[in-house]
């Protein structure tokens, strides 16, 4: 049997998220994430006494906390009710969102609090990356998720100068979206004036990887609340519906570096947008969404994936970011929120993703709404070697 | 010479002899050039643990320079401008060899600012020239008042706050006949008394202040008109110190290696390189894995390849990078190389790093390209882990 | 969708103290391909599986996202694929929620845990307390476990005498288990006289280090009749949260496997387990959270744990004929193999330790110390 339509709607009731920063000495752990939580509440105008199920997730390696739901119910309130934790990799918060989804879809649950959080300061995030690989082989060699080989494949199709130049371009609007999100954690006030002399001075990481290119190591928590369509239209004016979601990893092994063109490489980003918009009967997503929320950690991995989602051809992604059409008031605005290279806080980062994506169909995203009405929402994760989840919102349900 | 938060740019140069850490300047000997726009150039010499400074017309010879302007470059020594935000954005930039200049961090001590006392004088400005944005219009309907300040003494001075139609002015004298008039004898007590530190009652009781007109109406009014003054040296001090435990955690671990990764480990020690074949799609993994993923099945068979083969993908790493099994960083930049060995096609490429000294000659192949061929170096004692190759070099 | 959830088949390799040679990798290979040979199930976007739901630690393997290293041993490549970073007992909870929201019509769920690559568990565990005040106490889940004990056997006259009766029943039912860890069989003596762990746990109250790995084929109601003529039905599910601080709790209370109990019942519409249940298995990571964990589903009356134990309560109830956790399962596995012995239960697959006529099975588990959080599962024949 292929997908079918599910048990009941969810709709996301409520947004709550701290200012990422890297500067969060202020708080531990749970009164980090009893910040969003607070918010969440607030925005939902509910208490935790109407919460049925809290769904927690992060990497226990970043903080080297075992089990940290355990410690975090100070602040996630999960106290009493039902509680789950699910993680994957930097994709965590859009699974903690699919969890969401298929538990309150399922009927089990009315009302499900979602909790992604990272505290990255307080470990080594790099480090903590690395750690991810086979201790017998690559651990030895990785370095985190920085690597210029992404640099590299755009370079070697568009030439040097107009590679870097896309790349800082993306960089600099992603800024300015960033310095109108008050939440977001690197605003720094760049101006396309800067380009020239950013791709001159900006160290190199890895490869033709600059530091302005990639993303930053924030401090920060996201919370979200679903509801059953019943429960959704009673409790808000402005529900936002989860249509579909998808989930696709990849093996261990990256087996992306022959650059053979006879073996061509199954590309995951790719292969997740076919096959949720072959299943909702989406023939154009570039036309039929009206903002994306994409998990970008680094503007070469985020010029590639934008050819992948939209399966666009040539150098059409490349010219989206060129005319400023990713910019808000574009063609296809894409992370009016500034991004995950404005703020990472690498568990809740994914989750971000969908809770601005839902601020934008709902209109009230702050300043950095953007102008057009949205009344369809994409938005993306990413995490492991290269895996991806991509979750569809709505405005109406009329699907 | 403009300052910044009380700081002058000369300032911090001045005192970086007193701040110069001999023992954070072992193994550097360079000359580092700083470039603060519109306030001049400085050369700054390191050689056996000791510095000299000087100014400078041009920045010649300096193996890095830094340039910013002003106010960043006070912004950042003092504390007061985020460090990373303003290198990030290039308000702070290094050119040349960002690696040295980044010593150049633990030469010095921080320059801490230098504890300011507030005068009685600068105290009484700043009271005044803040009434106006401190006022709340919305609770000023239909009040129309003066309020009059004569504080005595050699600091004191005269001044007038007038309200009418939710509008607040101050002048510098007294005008007319303010509806209430505030005499103190020290303007000294009068800071005292806004700061908090007396109170009305024992200012009046001692006969050092006294009111004319309207007291009971600037005592109910005035609070409710004018948010409270905030001293700005309040937050100079930190409301509480933020405590952060530093540990660092590890686990001994003992990684089994399977019949898979341990004959591949074992290969190794004879320097062999094995692969293992799907016996579906006949894909090569490397380093070997217990199935194909692509097919879902067992992949048994194994294959030697190699030793030698073609680069095709490299990753020139600048930045450092702790080991995760040893914690200690990795010296850069160096060449992480993804080879593919004789007898693997496609995407069979095993990753592994490359001669530092290569590091620059390594052509990246692809299919109309050949990459740069290479062999591994191999360890004299082999135990059966990766280091047993010590390294890929250029064949030559 | 649908009401409940097919359990269609399982895999499992022995529990064993330590598989030196193997990689984690080998050993969920070796549940991977019995399931897949049995059931003919594959893994086409359209009928097959599309979810994988796996359940490991990100500190008992040493790795961040634990999962990563498995995706082709669980034939998730391409396809979504989700951590129960919990007691896997969860997985089966969500596992539900996967098939009844309509998301997921087939599922396989896999879970590892080596717990002997390590070099002490014991700093895992501590590593769950905060790092402020509770770590630097000393605190893991043994000597929390040790003070619930204290606290337990106090309330419900549970004595060490008792304790060695329910480890000397878990290593005699463990015996009978083909899947069981090879533990001595050994007498209530040697238990009275083995060490002090963690005052008052002995070191045979307490499971042993132990590796192991499993595998389950889930379905929806519709599809089970492909996979299985057979299928076993998990009917019910119910989490619970405790507080974090053991100041905060009490730990004798039973509070969050009560409400846990509570929720699965309701779901499944069981309105006294004593009667409706047939088979029990309950985790029971040290000896006296049998009778505990028994008096929180329902079927000890509260406060008389050590009465139940003398009047033959495990047997009446069918308590962990498998050995239980006990005999040695590790950490987060616990619950996942408390439901596969229910599936042998009640698919008539249990061998010597067979229940005639069981029709109804409760698995529960817990995760973190004193058990602060629980979750039980309803399974029908």
């Amino acid at each position: 049997m292929a997908h079918q339509k599910k048990n009941r709607n969810v709709g996301i009731i409520g947004i709550g998220q701290t200012k990422h920063s890297s500067h969060r000495e202020d708080v531990n752990q749970p009164e980090l994430i009893h910040e969003a939580v607070s918010l969440a509440l607030k925005d939902a105008n509910l208490t935790m006494k109407d919460i049925d199920c809290v769904v927690h997730g992060n990497m226990e390696l970043f903080e080297m906390v075992h089990s940290p739901d355990l410690w975090h119910v100070l602040g996630t309130g999960a106290y009493g009710k039902d509680s789950i934790r699910i993680t994957t990799g930097g994709t965590v918060g859009a699974t903690l969102s699919c969890a969401s989804d298929n538990l309150v879809a399922s009927g089990m649950y009315d009302i499900v609090m979602a909790i992604g959080f990272e505290k990255l300061q307080e470990g080594h995030t790099t480090g903590g990356i690395t750690n991810m690989a086979c201790p017998l082989w690559f651990r030895k060699i990785q370095a985190g998720a920085l690597t210029g080989s992404s640099a590299y494949d755009v370079e070697r199709e568009f030439g040097l100068e107009r590679a870097d130049r896309a790349s800082l371009m993306y960089r600099i609007i992603m800024d300015k979206h960033a310095s109108l999100n008050p939440n977001a954690h690197r605003a720094f006030g760049l101006d396309f004036s800067q380009i020239d002399d950013l791709i001159r001075t900006s160290p190199k990481l890895v490869g033709e990887l600059k530091l302005i290119e990639m993303c930053s190591q924030s401090d920060g928590a996201c919370c979200v609340i679903y509801a059953c369509e019943k429960k959704a239209k009673e409790l808000s004016k402005i529900p936002v519906w989860i249509r579909d979601h998808i989930t696709v990893h990849k093996e261990e092994n990256f087996t992306i570096f022959g650059y053979d063109r006879k073996y061509p490489v199954l590309k995951t980003h790719k292969f997740a947008a076919e096959q949720l918009f072959k299943r909702n009967g989406i023939n154009d997503p570039l036309n039929y969404f009206d903002v994306f929320e994409m998990y970008d950690p680094a503007t070469w991995w985020a010029i590639d994936w934008i050819r992948d989602f939209f399966n666009l051809q040539g150098d059409e992604h490349l010219r989206l970011i060129e005319e400023k059409e990713i910019m808000i008031g574009g063609k296809m605005p894409i992370n009016p929120s500034g991004g995950v290279i404005g703020s990472n806080p690498i568990g809740a980062t994914a989750l971000v993703r969908v809770a601005e994506a839902a601020l934008q169909v709902r209109g009230n995203a702050g300043p950095h709404q953007i102008p057009t009405p949205v009344n369809h929402a994409l938005a993306s994760g990413f995490g492991g070697t290269m895996w991806t989840v991509m979750t569809m919102l709505e405005k109406e349900l009329n699907w | 010479m403009a300052e910044y938060w009380g700081v002058k740019v000369e300032d911090i140069f001045n005192t970086m002899k007193d701040r110069f850490r001999p023992e954070g300047a072992k193994d550097v000997d360079a000359v580092f050039g700083y470039d603060i726009a519109g306030e001049g150039k400085w050369k700054l010499t390191v050689k056996n643990n000791a510095m000299t400074l000087e100014k400078a017309d041009q920045l010649s010879g300096c193996i890095a320079t830094m340039s910013a302007d002003g106010e960043t470059f006070v912004g950042v020594n003092t504390g007061k401008v985020d460090a990373t935000n303003a290198f990030m954005s290039g308000k702070f930039k290094v050119e040349g060899d960002m690696g040295a200049f980044g010593k150049t961090g633990k030469l010095f001590r921080k320059f801490v600012l230098a504890k300011k006392e507030m005068t009685t004088k600068e105290y009484l400005a700043d009271m005044f020239a803040t009434i106006v944005p401190r006022f709340k219009a919305r609770e000023a309907e239909g009040l129309e008042a003066s309020f009059g300040f004569d504080l005595g003494g050699p600091d004191g001075g005269k001044w007038t706050v007038f309200i009418k139609d939710k509008v607040c002015t101050v002048t510098e004298t007294i005008e007319g006949k303010p509806t209430v008039t505030l005499e103190f004898n020290d303007a000294r007590d009068y800071v005292d008394f806004i700061l908090g530190k007396i109170d009305a009652q024992s200012i009046l009781a001692a006969g050092k202040a006294s009111a004319k007109g309207d007291i009971n109406m600037m005592a109910s009014k005035w609070p409710i008109l004018f948010e409270k003054y905030k001293d700005p040296m309040a937050g100079a001090v930190q409301e509480q110190e933020l405590l952060v435990l530093k540990k660092t955690i590890s686990l001994n671990e003992k990684f089994s290696t399977g019949p898979i990764m341990g004959k591949f480990l074992k290969g190794l020690k004879e320097k062999k390189i094995f692969a293992n074949r799907c016996p579906e799609c006949g894909r090569l993994q490397l380093p070997p894995r217990e199935v194909c993923a692509e097919c879902r099945v067992r992949a048994g068979e194994f294959v030697e390849v190699g030793p030698k083969g073609e680069v095709r993908y490299m990753d020139v790493v600048y930045y450092a990078m702790p080991d995760p099994l040893t914690g200690v960083a990795r010296e850069t930049p160096y060449g992480s190389i993804f080879i593919r060995l004789d007898g693997c096609k496609g995407n069979e490429t095993l990753p592994h790093f490359i001669r530092k000294d290569q590091i620059e000659k390594i052509q990246r192949g692809w299919n109309e390209k050949k990459g740069t061929r290479v062999r591994p170096v191999w360890e004299e004692k082999r135990i059966g882990d990766i280091w047993d190759i010590k390294y890929f070099e250029i064949d030559e | 969708m649908g009401k409940r959830l097919a359990v269609c088949a399982v895999a499992q390799i022995k529990n064993h103290p330590d598989y030196h040679d193997w990689r984690f990798q080998n050993m969920l290979l070796e549940c991977f391909e019995p399931i897949v040979e049995e059931t003919k199930v594959t893994f086409d976007m359209d009928k097959g599986i599309r979810t994988i739901i796996t359940c490991s630690d990100d500190m008992f393997d040493a790795r961040t996202i634990s999962d990563n290293g498995i995706t082709d041993v669980v034939g998730a490549h391409f396809r979504g694929e989700e951590k129960m970073a919990q007691e896997s007992i969860n997985g089966l909870g969500y596992a539900m929620a996967c098939i009844l929201s309509g998301h997921d019509d087939v599922i396989l769920f896999m879970g590892h845990c080596k717990e002997s690559q390590g070099e002490s568990r014991r700093m895992i565990s501590n590593l769950a307390y905060d790092p402020f005040y509770c770590r630097p106490l000393g605190m893991d889940y043994h000597n929390v476990d040790a003070l619930q004990a204290r606290a337990y056997m106090e309330k419900s006259k549970v004595t060490d005498e008792h304790l060695a009766k329910v480890v000397v029943r878990s290593r005699a039912n463990g015996k009978k288990n083909p899947y069981g860890r090879e533990n001595k069989i050994v007498s209530e003596k040697d238990v009275l006289n083995s060490p002090m762990y963690s005052d008052p746990l002995r070191e045979m109250h307490i499971y042993p280090v132990t590796d192991w790995a499993y595998g389950m084929l889930l379905c929806s109601e519709k599809r089970a009749k492909e996979f299985t003529k057979k299928p076993v039905w998990i009917t019910g599910y119910g989490s619970c949260m405790d507080r974090y601080f053991l100041g905060d709790r009490d730990i004798a209370s039973n509070f969050s496997l009560k409400n846990a109990a509570k929720r699965a019942y309701a779901m499944a519409g069981i309105k006294d387990p004593r009667k409706d249940v047939q088979v029990f298995e309950l985790s029971d990571q040290a000896a006296h959270q049998l009778p505990m964990w028994a008096e929180g589903v329902g079927i000890a009356e509260e406060g008389r744990g050590g009465q139940w134990i003398d009047d033959g309560g495990m047997e009446r109830f069918n308590v962990n004929l498998s050995g239980g956790q006990l005999n040695g399962n590790p950490l987060l596995l616990g619950g996942a193999a408390r439901a596969l012995e229910c599936y042998y239960q009640l698919s008539g697959q249990a061998g010597k330790r067979q229940v005639k006529g069981a029709k109804r099975a409760v698995a529960q588990a817990a995760t973190g110390g004193a058990g602060q959080h629980q979750a039980v599962i309803v399974m029908e024949a």
